[in-house]
C-alpha cells in the first residue's frame, strides 16, 4: 500500500515550507481575525477517450494554486492566487485580510500536525499508471459493448482520474496534508431498432486506484449502459399527475440530497432561509426514517479524510427514527451554533471558499423488502435510474429527472418508462414515507453536487422506498 | 513563473512543441481578474478578489490527438508539461480529422471597435466603488422590506479577461473584455416555509446595468410573487415563458444542434435541415458580432472568423452549430461549434396585450430541476410561475411540471413579445406557446 503522502514533503518542491506559511498567516491575520486558513492544493487529471471505435483523445490538466480566507463572525474574506512565489501568496493574503480591516489583532501561533485517517488507501497513484495501461481497458469496454447486442449502434467510452495533494494550514497552528485519489468511467451508447433510436449512459466512480476495475464492475459499466439504452428503445412516458411512487435502492438517495440533504447545509439553516431553520429536534418524517451524511465510507467518492478546513469527517446523523438531530457544520456555522464541526466544510477547488456540503447521504435500511413495498402499489411509479436533481431551500420544494422505471400496476411492474421529472415539497415528501425497504445500497455513480457555481463529488444512497404522492411529469395520454 | 507577456509565452510554447515533433500546435493562454461582494444584514458577507492565468494546449503528432491545460505557469513547470502533452499522443490512434483550420479561414470576424467588450471604466473601478454600490444595493433591498422579510442579500461582481492564442498554422490573436454583474435575493416567511427568489443581471458596459432601485424592486417583486406558491390541475395550459427564463428552453435546443450530438446519432434534429421545426413566429440568430454582447467573441473554437448565422428562420432549420471536427465527420460545411448570443426578435405587442386576450395561462417565471433528452427531444422541467387570467396574476404556482418534445413545442409558438432580455447571451423576448402539458395536483 502506497503511504498517504507527506504534504509539507509534496508542497516543498513548490517551494512551500513552515516559515513561508507562518508569514502568510501572519499577514492575513495581521487586521485580526476570528479565523483564517490557507489551502494549497495541487492535481493533475487524465483522460483518455474513445469513440468511432478509435481511443483517439487524451486530455490532461494541472491546477495548482493556493486560496487564503479571512474569517470575522460569518464575514469572510477570500483571495486565491495560482502563482505560488512568496510574493503573490502575502499579496493574496493581504487581500483576503481587508475583510478585517477594523478588528482586534489575532496573532498565529506555530504550525503542528494532525493524524488523519486513510479512508482511501491506493496500491499506486494514478500519475504512476501510463496511458498505454488505460487504453486497453477502454478498448475492452468498447468491445463488449458492441459485443452485447446488435442494436448497439455507436459507443462512446471515457477514463479519467485525478492525483490531487492539499495542504490546509489554519490560524490555530494545525497544517494538515491529504492525497485524494479519484477516478470515473463512462460508457455511453446509441443504440438503433428500426426508426427508433435512444441512448443510455452508465458511469462509476470512486476514490481507489487501478484495481477499483474488477471483472464485475467492468462488467457491470458495460451491462448497464446498454441495457439502459435498450430499455429505452421501448420506452414511453408516463401519466402526468400526483401519484404513489415507489424509489429503487441506490441512486433514489437523489431524494434525500434533494428534499432533505440541501436543507440540512448549516449556513442556509445560519442565515434562517432554509425551511428546516427551526425543526432541530422536531419530528420530521416517521420513525423508520433515519438519515446520515458520512464522509467516512471506504472509497467512497463522497469520502474525505479530513474537510478542507482541516476538521476531521465522520457519520453525521442528520434525522434520528424521524426526529432531525443535526445540520451540516463547517467552522463558521459550528461557532454560530455553539457545537463541533461535522467535517462538511467543503471547496471545489483553491479558486473557492469553504461551504457546508454533503459527503456521501444515505438512508437507514428498514424492514420492508422491496417486493413487499412493490406488491403494495395499485397504480404508481417505480423510479429506477436518475440523472439529476434541484431544490428551493426555503419553500423546500425540490425536483429529481427519473431516466428509466416502470409503471406500477396491481402490484406488478408493467410497462417500461423514460425521462420524466418529479417535483414534490421535502417536507411533505419525508411525512410521507410509507415504507423502507431493508436493500440498502450505496450506488457507485459519480455524482457531482453543485452549489453557489461549486461542484463537489459525493455519493448517495438509499433502501427501496415507497412515498404516498409525487407529482409526476408525465405526457398526454 | 515567467514574467514574460502573454503572446511571447504562447509563442514560445507553440515553438517548444514544435521542436519536440508536434506537427501541428495551438496554445491559448489567458488572464482575467474578478472581484465579488456579497452583502447580508448590513456589511458585507463575503468578498472575493483574485487574478488568475492558466495556459491550454493541444498537440497534433502524426494525427494523433492531445489537449491539456495547466495554471502551473513556472518556466521549470512548463517544459515538462508540454513534453508529457507530446509524448501522450503516442498511446492513441491517428484522427486526422484533427487537423488545424486552414490559415485562410482563421482570423478576427469582427473588429474590437464593434465588438466594444472593454468598458473603460471598469479600469477606474476602485474597491470604494465597488464597495459603495454594493451597499448602495442593499440600502435600496432593505429600504423595500416588508415585516415578513427573513432575510436579504445583494451582490455585485466585475472582472475582466485577456486571451491570447497562437496556433501552428500561423493564426495569431488577441481578445480582451470586461463584464460586471449585480443582483440581489430575499427571502419570507409564509407559515412554514420560506419562499425565495431573486435577480441577477450582467452586462459588458457597468452603465448597461438596471438603475440600482430597479434592480432592487425587480428582486422584492419576484419574491412576493412566490408567497401561497401550489400546485393547480394538471392540464393543457397556454404558456407565458420570458425572456429570463427562455435560456433553459432553447438550450434543450442546443444539445441536438450540435455537431457532436449528430455525429453520435443522439441528435432529435437529424435530418431536418430545411424543415419546418417550428412556426412562422421563431426566428433563432446566433450572432457572435454583437456589440457588447456577453457571448460575442472575434472568433470561433476552431480560431474561424466569427459571423451572424441564422439558425431557425421563420420556424426553418438552416443550420446546425458544427465545428470543423465534427464537419470533416459528417462531411458537411463547418458553420461553428458552440453558440454565442442567441437572439430571437422582438414582436410588436407588450405581455401586457398578449396575456390580456388569454383566460388563462401559465407564466413560467423560472425552472426547477428537470432535463431534456437530445436523442428523442423529450423534455420534463419542474417550474415556478402564475397562473394568470385575463392578463391578471391569481395563483403562485411551484410542485409543477412542464411537459413536452423540443421538436414540436416551437410548432406551438403563435406570439412573440417586444420585451427583449438583455442581460445574458440568450436574448429572448417572452414567448406564447398554447396547449402545454402541465402535470400538478
Amino acid at each position: 500500500m502506497v503511504q498517504n503522502h507527506s504534504p509539507r514533503h509534496w508542497f516543498s518542491q513548490f517551494g512551500i515550507t513552515d516559515e513561508l506559511i507562518r508569514s502568510v498567516l501572519s499577514e492575513a491575520t495581521r487586521h485580526g481575525a476570528d479565523d483564517a486558513d490557507l489551502y494549497f492544493e495541487h492535481s493533475i487529471s487524465t483522460a483518455v477517450g474513445l469513440s468511432d471505435r478509435q481511443v483517439n483523445r487524451a486530455h490532461t490538466t494541472i491546477d495548482l494554486g493556493m486560496g487564503v480566507r479571512v474569517v470575522l463572525g460569518d464575514q469572510v474574506g477570500y483571495a486565491f492566487t495560482e502563482d505560488l512565489r512568496p510574493s503573490s501568496l502575502r499579496k493574496a493574503a493581504a487581500t483576503a485580510s481587508e475583510i478585517a480591516r477594523h478588528a482586534s489583532a489575532h496573532p498565529p501561533v506555530g504550525p503542528c500536525k494532525l493524524v488523519l485517517p486513510d479512508y482511501y488507501p491506493v496500491s499506486r497513484h494514478w500519475s504512476d499508471v501510463d496511458l498505454s495501461e488505460r487504453v486497453p481497458l477502454v478498448r475492452k469496454w468498447e468491445a463488449a459493448a458492441f459485443d452485447r447486442d446488435p442494436r448497439v449502434h455507436k459507443v462512446q467510452v471515457s477514463l479519467a482520474d485525478t492525483d490531487k495533494h492539499v495542504l490546509i494550514a489554519r490560524a490555530d497552528g494545525t497544517v494538515v496534508g491529504d492525497y485524494r485519489p479519484m477516478t470515473r468511467a463512462f460508457l455511453s451508447i446509441t443504440a438503433v431498432d428500426g426508426d427508433t433510436r435512444e441512448s443510455g449512459a452508465y458511469n462509476v466512480a470512486a476514490r481507489q486506484d487501478l484495481s477499483y476495475y474488477d471483472e464485475a464492475r467492468q462488467q457491470r459499466l458495460v451491462e448497464h449502459s446498454v441495457d439502459r439504452a435498450l430499455r429505452s428503445l421501448d420506452a414511453g412516458s408516463p401519466p402526468a399527475g400526483e401519484m404513489p411512487v415507489v424509489l429503487a435502492a441506490g441512486s433514489s438517495g437523489i431524494l434525500l440530497h434533494e428534499a432533505i440533504g440541501h436543507g440540512m447545509e448549516a449556513d442556509f439553516n445560519r442565515k434562517a432561509i432554509s425551511i428546516y431553520s427551526d425543526k432541530m429536534d422536531k419530528r420530521i418524517a416517521p420513525d423508520d426514517v433515519t438519515i446520515v451524511d458520512d464522509g467516512t465510507l471506504p472509497g467512497a467518492r463522497g469520502s474525505i479524510n479530513c474537510d478542507d478546513e482541516a476538521s476531521p469527517t465522520e457519520k453525521t446523523v442528520l434525522v434520528d427514527r424521524g426526529t432531525l438531530r443535526s445540520y451540516l457544520h463547517d467552522r463558521i456555522s459550528a461557532r454560530h451554533y455553539g457545537v463541533d464541526p461535522t467535517g462538511s466544510g467543503r471547496r471545489e477547488s483553491f479558486r473557492h471558499p469553504v461551504l457546508p456540503r454533503m459527503r456521501a447521504t444515505y438512508m437507514e435500511a428498514g424492514s420492508h423488502s422491496p417486493q413487499d413495498i412493490i406488491r403494495s402499489v395499485k397504480k404508481g411509479l417505480y423510479c429506477e435510474t436518475f440523472a439529476n436533481g434541484s431544490v428551493q431551500i426555503g419553500a423546500g420544494d425540490f425536483a429529481f429527472y427519473v431516466r428509466h422505471g416502470y409503471l406500477i400496476e396491481d402490484g406488478k411492474l408493467t410497462q417500461p418508462v423514460k425521462d420524466v421529472n418529479l417535483i414534490g415539497n421535502g417536507p411533505k415528501v419525508l411525512e410521507s414515507i410509507e415504507m423502507v425497504g431493508d436493500d440498502l445500497e450505496i450506488d457507485e455513480g459519480g455524482w457531482t453536487c453543485g452549489k453557489d457555481g461549486q461542484g463537489v463529488p459525493v455519493s448517495q444512497g438509499m433502501p427501496t422506498v415507497k412515498v404516498a404522492n409525487l407529482s409526476v411529469g408525465g405526457g398526454r395520454q | 513563473m515567467s514574467d514574460e507577456g502573454l503572446m511571447e509565452l504562447a509563442e514560445r510554447v507553440v515553438r517548444y512543441a514544435k521542436n519536440l515533433g508536434a506537427d501541428e500546435v495551438g496554445c491559448t493562454v489567458s488572464e482575467g481578474t474578478h472581484v465579488t461582494i456579497q452583502r447580508r444584514g448590513g456589511k458585507i458577507e463575503q468578498a472575493t478578489e483574485a487574478t488568475t492565468r492558466g495556459l491550454s494546449l493541444s498537440v497534433l503528432c502524426d494525427d494523433r490527438y492531445s489537449s491539456n491545460s495547466t495554471s502551473d505557469l513556472r518556466t521549470e513547470a512548463l517544459e515538462p508539461f508540454v513534453k508529457r502533452a507530446v509524448d501522450s499522443t503516442g498511446f492513441l490512434e491517428p484522427d486526422p480529422a484533427r487537423r488545424q483550420a486552414d490559415a485562410e479561414l482563421c482570423g478576427r470576424g469582427v473588429s474590437v471597435e464593434q465588438l466594444d467588450q472593454d468598458d473603460p471604466y471598469w479600469h477606474q473601478r476602485t474597491a470604494e466603488d465597488r464597495s459603495r454600490y454594493a451597499e448602495e444595493l442593499e440600502q435600496a433591498l432593505v429600504s423595500l422590506h416588508t415585516d415578513d422579510v427573513i432575510s436579504s442579500a445583494v451582490y455585485s461582481a466585475d472582472g475582466r479577461s485577456h486571451t491570447i492564442r497562437v496556433m501552428s498554422n500561423g493564426f495569431s490573436g488577441e481578445s480582451e473584455g470586461a463584464w460586471f454583474a449585480a443582483g440581489g435575493e430575499m427571502a419570507l416567511r409564509e407559515g412554514d416555509k420560506r419562499p425565495e427568489s431573486s435577480a441577477y443581471y450582467a452586462q459588458r458596459y457597468f452603465s448597461d446595468l438596471p438603475p440600482i432601485e430597479e434592480i432592487a424592486a425587480e428582486v422584492r417583486r419576484r419574491t412576493r410573487e412566490r408567497l401561497g406558491a401550489g400546485p393547480i390541475d394538471t392540464g393543457v395550459y397556454p404558456m407565458l415563458l420570458p425572456g429570463r427564463a427562455a435560456g433553459r428552453i432553447l438550450g434543450a435546443l442546443a444539445g441536438p444542434m450540435s455537431g457532436g450530438s449528430l455525429h453520435q446519432g443522439r441528435s432529435c434534429l437529424a435530418g431536418k435541415l430545411g424543415e419546418a421545426i417550428g412556426s412562422k413566429k421563431f426566428t433563432l440568430i446566433d450572432d457572435p458580432t454583437l456589440a457588447r454582447g456577453l457571448g460575442s467573441r472575434p472568433w470561433d473554437g476552431d480560431a474561424i472568423r466569427s459571423r451572424p448565422r441564422t439558425l431557425i428562420n421563420q420556424g426553418v432549420l438552416e443550420q446546425y452549430n458544427i465545428g470543423l471536427y465534427h464537419s470533416r465527420k459528417l462531411d458537411m460545411p463547418p458553420t461553428s461549434g458552440g453558440r454565442s448570443n442567441w437572439i430571437i426578435p422582438p414582436g410588436d405587442r407588450s405581455v401586457a396585450q398578449i396575456a390580456a386576450e388569454l383566460p388563462k395561462a401559465i407564466v413560467v417565471t423560472g425552472f426547477l430541476g428537470g432535463n431534456s433528452n437530445g436523442t428523442t427531444g423529450d423534455f420534463s422541467l419542474g417550474i415556478r410561475g402564475v397562473l394568470w387570467e385575463n392578463g391578471e396574476p391569481t395563483q403562485s404556482l411551484s410542485e409543477m411540471n412542464v411537459t413536452g418534445n423540443i421538436t414540436t413545442l416551437f410548432l406551438s409558438l403563435t406570439e412573440v413579445a417586444n420585451d427583449p432580455w438583455v442581460y445574458g447571451s440568450v436574448r429572448s423576448p417572452t414567448l406564447l406557446f398554447q396547449d402545454v402539458q402541465f402535470s400538478g395536483s
